[in-house]
């Protein structure tokens, strides 16, 4: 088989809706993650949180295959990838990315197409749905997100937190086991970021499996099971919200909570 | 003698070459708009003949003005066994010079897009072509527009080319006129005012056309 793991063997019993294990990416001979392991259970919410260039992004992007991981193993909810060696096949990296919902910082509605259609596409080509199961899919989430009413809407005409809240829509429709959400309320007005926050509680009360990219620290405390800190390309540490907050371990995310908190 | 007169006398001579101008830049613009966008897609395509291939039709179509190109085809072919009429030998030079510059347009439009749109297809599970169709093309072509329409433009001008073969569009009923009745310069200006409004009325058209594309981006 010439597949090489590195000097890891990948964890062959999976518990956890989220088994991440040594992931790591190169480009060339500058490494910019390196063995980041993971396991969340199903529900969970964790909050990524460091300083800029730490590899946070890059690391949830390593998740579903935006960026391509060079070594480790990710499993989540039934998908499992090996990094590393020749490029996964197709059909697992589909899985994966159909088992996780994205929701980027810059939103990325498709500005052509109607808030409705925006909903409706991914689930009429993807699960193959009739147009009307794909609607009352798409008007049981607007709702959800407190949208009713824009469903005929273009996102142009829609604010920076309604739009991320549409973006949040078209990714639960294809009902994903974990939701990514990469820095989702940086590009809003911290005021406009509540709504969207706002949602993500109510999602995260319900049972979703969440992780967060983020740098609202209350959120990060309040809403999530567990905190991981990553710096430079690696994990610092992980552990229960509170406990992160409020008792850091590690000195690099004492220094960086320092700066955060005292702003 | 009245101008008008004399061009409403000389217009059911120049009507068949305008149609034969319109049929043939209609045709060119029908293949080559097509092909641009395939030379486009080739030209980002992961295997590499593909893109040389993409690079030559693309560098030859450009490189060479219409006029030689339809010189080079009209002797080359009977000389390779293929005897074509001199419309069709026109149809396949303007269409592979309309197709070379249209490319490049198709091509910027495509990378004009942003990159998170094509995450946002990936993730919401659009890949490959059904996201290219759904996500990527629409938003390209809406930016490809104007240029394309200032290219169609200039095929339709360049259609006049097609005289030197033989081709009896507008161009070569108004030298037939001309050189009859030697009103040399009153029937140029004629073919000037129809080249001209022809052109005044597509564009006008194709702004409507660029409205209503653009519509979704209008913010109230």
């Amino acid at each position: 088989m010439g597949l090489s793991f590195g000097t890891k063997a990948p964890p062959t019993a999976l518990s956890g809706e989220v088994v991440v294990s040594g992931l790591g990416k190169s480009y060339g001979t500058s490494r910019v993650l390196s063995d980041v392991d993971l396991v969340m259970n199903e529900g969970e919410v964790v909050s990524v949180i460091g300083p800029s260039g730490a590899g946070k992004s890059t690391f949830l992007r390593c998740l579903n295959y935006l960026e391509t991981p060079t070594e480790g193993t990710i499993a989540i909810g039934g998908a499992r990838v090996v990094a590393g060696g020749k490029r996964p096949d197709k059909s697992s990296i589909d899985h994966l990315r159909r088992v996780t919902g994205m929701v980027f910082q810059s939103f990325n509605l498709f500005p052509h197409l109607t808030v409705m259609e925006n909903i409706t596409l991914p689930q009429r080509n993807v699960l193959g749905a009739s147009k009307e199961q794909a609607q009352e899919v798409a008007e049981r989430l607007l709702k959800r997100v407190g949208l009713p009413d824009k469903a005929k809407a273009y996102p142009a005409r829609l604010s920076g937190g309604q739009q991320q809240r549409i973006a949040i829509a078209r990714a639960l429709a294809l009902s994903p086991k974990v939701m990514l959400f990469d820095e989702p309320t940086s590009a809003l007005d911290p005021e406009i970021g509540l709504e969207v926050l706002a949602v993500m509680r109510d999602l995260a009360d319900e049972g979703m499996t969440m992780l967060v990219v983020t740098h609202e620290m209350h959120f990060a405390r309040d809403v999530s099971d567990r905190i991981m800190v990553m710096g430079n390309g690696g994990v610092l540490e992980i552990g229960p919200s509170q406990q992160v907050m409020s008792e850091p371990q590690n000195e690099r995310t004492r220094q960086f909570l320092k700066a955060v908190l005292d702003r | 003698m009245d101008i008008l007169t004399q061009w409403l006398g000389w217009l059911p001579n120049l009507a068949p070459g305008l149609l034969i101008s319109l049929q043939l830049t209609g045709l060119a613009l029908l293949f080559g708009f097509p092909l641009g966008l395939l030379l486009a897609v080739m030209a980002a395509a992961k295997f590499a003949p593909l893109q040389w291939i993409s690079f030559l039709v693309v560098e030859i179509g450009r490189g060479l003005p219409a006029l030689v190109l339809l010189y080079l085809l009209y002797f080359s072919l009977p000389d390779a066994g293929v005897t074509l009429t001199s419309l069709t030998t026109a149809i396949i030079a303007l269409s592979w010079n309309t197709g070379a510059y249209a490319s490049e347009y198709f091509r910027a439009g495509l990378a004009a897009v942003p990159l998170g749109q094509k995450e946002a297809a990936l993730t919401s599970g659009l890949r490959g072509w059904t996201g290219f169709r759904i996500v990527i093309l629409p938003q390209a072509l809406r930016i490809s527009t104007p240029p394309l329409a200032g290219l169609a433009v200039l095929v339709f001008q360049g259609s006049a080319l097609a005289f030197v073969i033989a081709v009896p569009e507008l161009m070569s009923k108004g030298f037939e006129i001309a050189s009859i009745t030697f009103e040399y310069l009153s029937v140029y200006l004629l073919t000037a005012v129809i080249y001209g409004s022809i052109t005044l009325v597509f564009l006008a058209l194709v702004r409507v056309l660029e409205q209503r594309l653009g519509r979704h981006l209008q913010r109230n």
